[in-house]
């Protein structure tokens, strides 16, 4: 899940790091200028976009945070508006902490010139593991990369690895991190990432705007004739991807997961309705933790509950396969030995329209 | 990873009280696997098909030695079980929960790494060795005893792709799925390294999928290390670009993470690439 900037800046300031002062606004600011005003999408690249400005001049507030509100970023539209006093900026610098994959460390990142361009810079970023044990140590390095004085870095990046351990944080991003002419530093703007599957220990997440979007749902092209249900990711893609291999339109991808309910095919089968071109709906379940039996059953309810359905092509195979084709036989629900036949009477059905 | 670890005698299952726990005790004894001993705090003295409950780990292993665990406890209780084998010095722990956070696994992966331990998964179906145990979930009459080798980082992709080399007449010594998501113990390389050493490996398949660049870095090994023929597939060509697909680790982030890089990557290592599993299954000798 990825906060807001607001949100993100809420977490750091809990933690006593510094960020610039503000208030969240929804359409009147009443406080002083100059002010910044920052669209409040779960995105980057706001600045080019248009959603940041600053503000001097009380004549153009009201049509600059109108405009604001009025102006989607990558399909977003903010609901709010970070109103924040403006920083006289000495240095813009880079810091971030991140978990690779590959050797299972979190990474401090830093950079002495940050801002918007950073990304032009690929290959001279200090990247150095961290842990709680090597804090002051990695500190150093980080405040010879970033130009900065040891005794002025090493608090701040004690309190951000902090935070980053108490958040489950996957990603926290300080671009800018901001030197101010009295030296002192600020956090300009914050990208934090929080692991969702942390979610259980963090019962405040559920006030966060950006919720835990399902990642088992994702659209792929809303006027796609074909959807598509399968279980495990891995699967799901493959459908996917076998799908468009014939030459169809998938619409979405869909991993229902592990220990499927009717509750769960229910809401599924649901969100494909809203899609208006679905001709076919191809569900693949291969169950190994899964039971094919209670997908049948589900299948079967969702069936009743929602009407008219597209046609269900569905391939089942796994633990309890046998029982489960009985299950939907005895309701006249055919299904398919493999994906490839289910695709080929998809295809019938799609061109026959 | 050598072979002596994979032939796990005596083989425990944690939290085998529980749903996901009982029913898989029942499959993995019928598939052959030799279960001793269950763990569930607090339900000491129960039995799970005819197998005893303990409370931990320490209690079993004064009754008798433990090779292999399998874990299915609850994500949030995951870590702590992980820790427990680890501690125990499990020779391999086999993690099949999903949803363990990544912070936790961080801790468990370089806990197990100092130990030694081999750690499978977690978030994986485990490992199935047709005819003689599994260790997790794979439907056994999925497997056929034989030669091939099948190391997956998608559960339901492995089903797949044993169903359809039994169907072919086609029998496997290892099905191991590894998990996808962003933590994980035993990596590609770590099986591609049992599947070259063992003799019995006459054949090996790889099924890849969008995120990270593990792929990549089995590339390089088959280069250097491997002689027997590998086939491989990459699923999520048409993910879209920083779009989570339901595994925690399957995010298309920059262009190396894409089903097309990987695919290449493979492919001009001498890799037979395939972009369905139902052509690769078709492929292979």
């Amino acid at each position: 899940m990825r906060l807001l900037e607001h949100e993100a800046k809420a977490v750091l300031k809990g933690s006593d790091l510094p960020i610039p002062s503000s208030q969240l606004i929804t359409n009147i600011y009443h406080g002083s200028l100059p002010v910044v005003l920052k669209s409040q999408v779960p995105v980057g690249g706001r600045g080019k976009a248009g959603g940041i400005k600053i503000v001097s001049d009380k004549g153009i507030l009201q049509t600059t945070i109108d405009a604001i509100l009025a102006l989607p970023i990558q399909g977003y539209l903010p609901k709010t508006i970070l109103a924040e006093e403006v920083i006289t900026i000495e240095r813009e610098c880079y810091l971030s902490l991140l978990i690779d994959r590959d050797s299972a460390t979190i990474r401090l990142i830093a950079h002495p010139e940050g801002g918007v361009e950073v990304e032009q810079h690929t290959t001279d970023f200090l990247n150095i593991p961290i842990t709680l044990q090597s804090i002051d140590d990695s500190a150093q390095q980080a405040a010879a990369r970033l130009q900065l004085p040891v005794d002025l870095v090493t608090p701040f990046i004690a309190k951000l690895f902090a935070t980053f351990i108490r958040s489950d944080a996957t990603l926290i991003e300080i671009n800018p991190l901001i030197l101010t002419k009295n030296n002192s530093l600020i956090c300009g703007d914050c990208k934090m990432e929080l692991d969702d599957s942390a979610s259980f220990r963090h019962p405040d997440w559920k006030a966060y705007e950006n919720q835990a979007s399902s990642a088992n749902f994702v659209i792929l092209d809303p006027s796609g004739t074909i959807a598509t249900i399968a279980n495990g990711a891995g699967l799901a893609m493959a459908t996917v991807d076998a799908v468009a291999a014939h030459g169809m339109k998938p619409a979405n991808f869909l991993d229902i997961g592990g220990g499927a309910t009717a509750g769960t095919i229910i809401a599924a089968f649901s969100k494909i309705m809203e899609f208006p071109d679905i001709k076919a709906i191809v569900i693949n379940i291969f169950a190994g933790i899964t039971r094919c039996d209670e997908v049948a059953k589900a299948i079967l309810e969702a069936k009743k509950s929602i009407t008219k359905l597209p046609p269900l092509y569905i391939r089942l195979a796994g633990t309890n396969f046998e029982d489960a084709v009985s299950i939907l036989a005895s309701e006249n629900i055919p299904t398919l030995a493999t994906l490839e036949e289910c695709l080929l009477a998809a295809k019938a059905e799609v061109t026959h329209e | 990873m050598n072979r002596e670890v994979m032939n796990a005698k005596n083989v425990i299952v944690q939290g085998i009280t529980g749903s996901h726990g009982s029913f898989h005790t029942a499959q993995m004894i019928d598939a052959g696997t030799n279960i001793v001993a269950g763990t569930s705090p607090g339900k000491a003295g129960l039995s799970v098909a005819g197998i005893p409950v303990y409370n931990t780990i320490a209690d079993i292993k004064k009754d008798m030695p433990v090779d292999a665990t399998v874990v299915f406890v609850p994500a949030p209780f995951a870590k702590n079980a992980l820790l427990e084998a680890i501690e125990a010095r499990i020779p391999l722990v086999v993690c099949i929960t999903e949803g363990i956070p990544i912070h936790d696994m961080l801790e468990v992966k370089n806990r197990a790494d100092a130990a030694k331990v081999v750690l499978i998964g977690p978030n994986c179906p485990g490992v199935l060795m047709p005819g003689l145990r599994k260790l997790g979930i794979i439907p056994a009459a999925m497997g056929l005893p034989g030669s091939m080798a099948v190391v997956s980082r998608s559960g339901t992709l492995t089903y797949e792709v044993a169903a359809g080399l039994t169907a072919r007449g086609i029998g496997q010594k290892y099905i191991i799925g590894i998990g996808g998501d962003r933590i994980q113990g035993t990596s590609f390389v770590d099986c591609l390294s049992l599947f070259q050493n063992d003799p019995d490996v006459t054949a090996i398949i790889l099924i890849g999928e969008i995120g990270g660049t593990s792929e990549q870095h089995a590339a390089k090994y088959i280069a250097q290390n491997i002689t027997k023929p590998v086939y491989a597939c990459v699923a999520g060509h048409e993910a879209p670009a920083g779009i989570p697909l339901g595994h925690a680790g399957a995010i298309l982030g920059s262009i190396d993470e894409s089903a097309n890089a990987k695919t290449a990557a493979l492919a001009s290592v001498g890799v037979q690439t395939f972009n369905s599993i139902t052509s690769l299954v078709q492929s292979v000798k």
